[in-house]
């Protein structure tokens, strides 16, 4: 029996072939410059950074030492520090942060969701814009899309200054392009019949808008809406570290001081914010279905 | 006898070589129910879209649909009017699923309130006691609130009927309006519908797929073939011969979906004959 491949078949191999030697040449690559390397002591490291992990700092803020005291190597006291008062600072000022990355992903989420809104009614395809409009929002979006957040915080400190406003811009910049797309996605996918209907009574187009459009896209619009404001809570915690506001300044405070408690107490509040944000919006979620 | 609601005259619709209306000429007169019977293809509901004003193709002859050449442009403004008076009850026309029932009947009332506060479903207290009267007409007045994607199909077909009923119109297109129901629904459905036209007196056009019900919907039976009328009588005038010309070389590529059993014919020997015909 003689058996004949599918072209097509033929095709998908090839493709997974092709696959297959780009993953082989990046590997190679890296290995032939001797980039491909886990460092000189990374069991050491791993121990320092877990043990350093395993105890977050804000546990200190009750259980730490009252005195402890700072001594150089002949043994002459440096300073005492109440390691109690110094974490509950720490802990007042995580919460500060926390509240302005919290700020600047809400502001910034809302106005990128309301400015995509035209954006999207223009790139749709079934909707029908005229073409130059069409490329001009379909071109505007995949571009703010391509940037990532951090560039944009880092273009729009040095125009506006250090601060949350520059932030949430950025913020802003960013999610605008993943806003239109999936608001222009979900009215591509709409059921046209309904609006055929509404059209058919001799509506007027704003009427039919109102009454068709808008009740069948809004679930996938407060969808789009929610889980971007939550990308975006995540995506706010780095901005400070470019001088944006918010948690980034303390995460990059700790890192570079190799405080890796409090690194795990920074990390735990956000976990903690990521979760609950999200809980909360699932309700949200299932309330417009 | 007034102007004539729908009068054409040997009207053809063409889209690139495929003829789907040929020479038809039709008058129908204020009050008239018409039904209008034929084989798939044979150009029923290009005959509906065309008087509805939602044809495409290229139109010859004079039509002229509620004292409205349609054979001109209309304006935007118009055409929009022109729709607001002609009611149509199509498959594809569907109800606005996170809607209310409510809801979904005042968009039949969209036409006479265009003020923005329509834009928010506000409409004047008046206006939704008419709709809670023909929700009750059509036996839903308990399911004003309720949305119509947790609706049953026959009630949905109801809540279709119901915004017909709210907008008014002066003639009434319907497709096959009960093809989704079961044989019990569909007969309430089609006498509903006929009681509502025959009440406030308006021309309706019924495309009809199910003989038994053509007593119920229309006075007078078109039947259509190739996109040709191939008669136009009386419904009681309607014979075997009448049908069997209609699809006689068409059931031999489909299952005959048209039960022959319609109540004031009998057809028995005569479809045994059609079959004939065919072996």
């Amino acid at each position: 029996m003689r058996l004949k491949p599918h072209a097509s078949r033929l095709r998908l191999l090839a493709a997974v072939a092709a696959y297959a030697l780009l993953t082989l040449a990046c590997l190679w690559s890296l290995h032939a410059t001797g980039d491909l390397s886990l460092g000189r002591q990374p069991w050491r490291n791993l121990q320092q950074t877990v043990a350093g992990f395993s105890h977050p700092s804000f546990l200190d803020a009750w259980r730490g030492e009252q005195r402890r005291e700072y001594r150089s190597d002949d043994g002459t006291l440096l300073r005492v520090e109440d390691r109690q008062k110094v974490e509950r600072q720490f802990l007042t000022s995580l919460a500060e942060a926390t509240w302005a990355t919290f700020r600047i992903a809400t502001l910034g989420s809302l106005l990128a969701a309301v400015a995509a809104l035209p954006l999207s009614l223009l790139a749709a395809r079934n909707l029908a814009a005229p073409w130059p409009l069409r490329w001009l929002a379909t071109g505007l979006l995949n571009a703010l899309r391509s940037v990532h957040t951090l560039v944009f915080g880092l273009v729009l400190v040095g125009i506006m200054g250090l601060g949350p406003t520059a932030g949430l811009f950025a913020i802003a910049a960013h999610s605008l392009g993943t806003y239109g797309k999936l608001y222009a996605e979900s009215i591509e996918t709409l059921d046209m019949f309904a609006i055929d209907a509404v059209r058919a009574v001799g509506a007027s187009p704003a009427q039919v808008f109102f009454l068709a459009v808008w009740p069948a896209v809004l679930p996938q619009i407060v969808s789009s809406h929610l889980y971007i404001w939550e990308y975006n809570i995540r995506d706010a915690t780095i901005l400070g570290m470019v001088g944006a506001g918010g948690l980034g300044l303390l995460i990059s405070e700790a890192v570079s001081l190799f405080q890796w408690d409090r690194l795990a107490t920074i990390l735990l509040v956000v976990v903690a914010l990521v979760a609950l944000f999200d809980s909360a919006s699932r309700r949200v979620r299932e309330a417009s279905a | 006898m007034t102007a004539p609601v729908i009068m054409l005259r040997n009207l053809s619709l063409q889209i690139g070589d495929t003829v789907l209306l040929d020479s038809v000429d039709l008058n129908v007169t204020a009050g008239e129910r018409i039904g209008i019977i034929g084989p798939n293809g044979a150009g029923k509901s290009s005959l509906l879209r065309l008087l509805g004003g939602t044809a495409t193709g290229r139109v010859t002859g004079d039509i002229s649909v509620l004292d409205r050449d349609l054979r001109q442009r209309l304006s935007r403004r118009e055409q929009r009017t022109f729709h607001s008076e002609v009611g149509k009850v199509f498959q594809s026309l569907q109800l606005v699923p996170r809607l209310s029932t409510l809801d979904n009947v005042m968009i039949g009332a969209l036409a006479r309130h265009r003020s923005p506060l329509s834009w928010a479903r506000l409409f004047p207290v008046a206006e939704l006691d008419v709709a809670q009267q023909i929700l009750r007409k059509v036996g839903l007045e308990t399911f004003a609130t309720v949305r119509t994607d947790c609706l049953s199909g026959g009630q949905r077909q109801k809540v279709a009927l119901a915004r017909l009923l709210m907008q008014r119109p002066r003639l009434i297109l319907a497709d096959e309006p009960t093809a989704a129901l079961d044989p019990t629904a569909a007969a309430e459905m089609a006498a509903l519908l006929a009681s509502c036209a025959r009440d406030a007196g308006i021309v309706m056009l019924t495309v009809v797929h199910e003989p038994a019900l053509l007593p119920l919907l229309a006075e007078r039976v078109i039947g259509l073939r190739q996109g040709r009328i191939v008669f136009d009588v009386p419904t009681p005038a309607v014979t075997a011969p009448h049908l069997a010309a209609l699809y006689q070389g068409i059931l031999h590529r489909e299952t005959p979906r048209y039960a022959p059993p319609y109540p004031n014919l009998a057809l028995t020997s005569s479809s045994d004959a059609i079959l004939k015909v065919e072996s």
